[in-house]
């Protein structure tokens, strides 16, 4: 199976333990990623007033770049880039008057072929014609669970994660339809999938602090510890995460975290991607593991690699 | 809070720009209190999601265009998952950013941050912020 992939820019230069832990799931369960050509950071924000919509313009112009190569789906894994795509691909869907003012910006966009330098303008309007898809909706919905299982290769039972949605994922539920916002189950179906004990708590769907972690450190680091301890609190030895943000977030930060909160103990943070790649066979040394300033390597070798089925 | 109304044509405007702008209904807020409930920064804000859109149902576009907590929101969507009036509060803050003035000081700019923490976060979160709280 092939299928449009789209890292965006923090997992091609900052967080690449979600990028190639990714890659290798994949290909543990035969399924192709193609980059679209040329793209380019999908802008973060989706833009919230109806007057600053040029925002609109950069994911517009994946998304039609995606379907000039013939392209129906687009997978990505960060929850921001998820958000602002599909999002974006939903007003141009909607909004007649977006739609236009939107394709009659990007119409003119001109385009080199990398290999034939030819030079491609006046792109047919983007219409909605690709879907985007979170990889854990791809995982359920086109590769299958079934197909997950098969493929497992080492026993994950003893190992119990607490999985954290965050914000971006599942809000505002009339556009992002991923999920019940206040009662998922998408992330739960996904680990027990992958054979985790999937451990339930309270703040799975509370936000992080988010980008606040710039400006004010205090609220995040806040916002933060009441998920990690609470998730801790609950049996769980790892929180499983989609968002680099979320990840600098509770484990970059966590140092500055535990100063502040003396009675937390600590807790690893993991891509729930570096946890599907370990259960299908992938080695410890692609997992990124040295990019997590809270040690989680434990949580990869306490599981013994026996071969479960082949 | 006590607060003193005055008879204008001016905030009828400020709301309609308000309305216009996040495409919420304004006037549709009972004043529950669930966004503020759930909201992960309510404790530091000096106006609470609730009460800034009661001020807006009253016009007082100068407390609100004051408001703190209007570079505090991390637009989370938690209040817009929550209200049961449909509104969603990160449109509403982000439709009073828009209209505080466009030549006035960036709430949080690139000069904030220091070249080590902008080398060390992932790139995302300072986009995110400069398009949310810089001009
Ligand atoms: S959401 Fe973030 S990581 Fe994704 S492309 Fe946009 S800026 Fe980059
Ligand atoms: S940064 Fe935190 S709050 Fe934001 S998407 Fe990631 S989980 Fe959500
Ligand atoms: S939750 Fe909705 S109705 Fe209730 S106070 Fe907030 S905005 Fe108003
Ligand atoms: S979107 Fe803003 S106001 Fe609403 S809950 Fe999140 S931080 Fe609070």
């Amino acid at each position: 199976m092939k299928v449009h992939y789209y890292p965006g820019c923090t997992l091609k230069q900052k967080t690449t333990a979600l990028d190639i832990s990714t890659r290798e799931a994949m290909k543990r369960l035969d399924v192709e990623l193609v980059e679209p050509e040329g793209w380019t950071c999908c802008g973060a924000e989706y833009p919230l007033t109806e007057e600053k919509i040029v925002g609109l313009a950069a994911p517009i112009r994946v998304l039609r770049q995606v379907r000039e190569e013939g392209g129906d789906v687009l997978v990505t894994t960060c929850s921001f880039c998820f958000a602002v795509l599909k999002r974006a691909d939903k007003a141009i869907k909607d909004d007649p008057l977006k739609r236009k003012r939107i394709n009659a910006y990007l119409r003119d966009d001109i385009q080199i072929n990398p290999l034939t330098k030819e030079r491609t303008t006046g792109f047919e309007d983007y219409a909605g014609e690709v879907k985007v898809l979170h990889l854990l909706e791809f995982l359920r919905d086109r590769v299958g669970y079934p197909r997950i299982r098969e493929r497992i290769k080492r026993d994950l039972k003893n190992l119990a994660v607490a999985p954290y949605y965050g914000c971006r994922l599942l809000r505002p539920q009339e556009e992002m339809a991923v999920d019940e916002p206040d009662s998922p189950r998408l992330f739960e179906e996904f680990l027990q999938a992958v054979g985790c004990a999937s451990v339930d708590y309270p703040f799975k769907q509370e936000c992080c602090g988010s980008y606040l972690s710039v400006s004010l450190p205090a609220a995040a680091s806040e916002a933060s510890y009441r998920i990690l301890r609470s998730a801790g609190m609950n049996g769980a030895k790892a929180v499983a995460v989609t968002c680099p943000l979320c990840f600098y977030n509770m484990d970059h930060r966590q140092e500055a975290i535990k100063e502040t909160f003396l009675d937390f103990p600590g807790l690893p943070v993991v891509f729930f991607t570096q946890l599907l790649a370990w259960a299908l066979g992938v080695d410890k040394s692609v997992l990124g593991l040295g990019e997590h300033r809270v040690p989680a390597d434990n949580l990869f070798s306490e599981t013994p690699a026996t071969e479960v089925r082949t | 809070m006590r607060v003193k109304l005055k008879a204008s044509s001016q905030p009828r405007k400020f709301i309609e720009r308000i309305e216009e702008l996040s495409g919420e209904n304004v006037y549709a807020c009972y004043q529950c209190g669930r966004c503020s409930a759930g909201c992960p920064v309510a404790s530091e804000m000096d106006l609470l999601p609730n009460q800034i859109i009661r001020l807006i149902q009253m016009g007082l576009e100068e407390d609100v265009l004051r408001s703190k907590t209007l570079f505090l929101c991390a637009s989370c969507f938690t209040c817009e998952s929550r209200c049961p009036k449909g509104i969603d509060m990160a449109r509403v803050m982000e439709a009073v950013r828009h209209i505080l003035d466009p030549k006035g000081k960036d709430a949080f700019g690139p000069g904030e941050i220091s070249p080590e923490l902008a080398q060390e976060v992932p790139q995302q979160v300072l986009v995110s912020i400069f398009r949310k709280f810089s001009k």
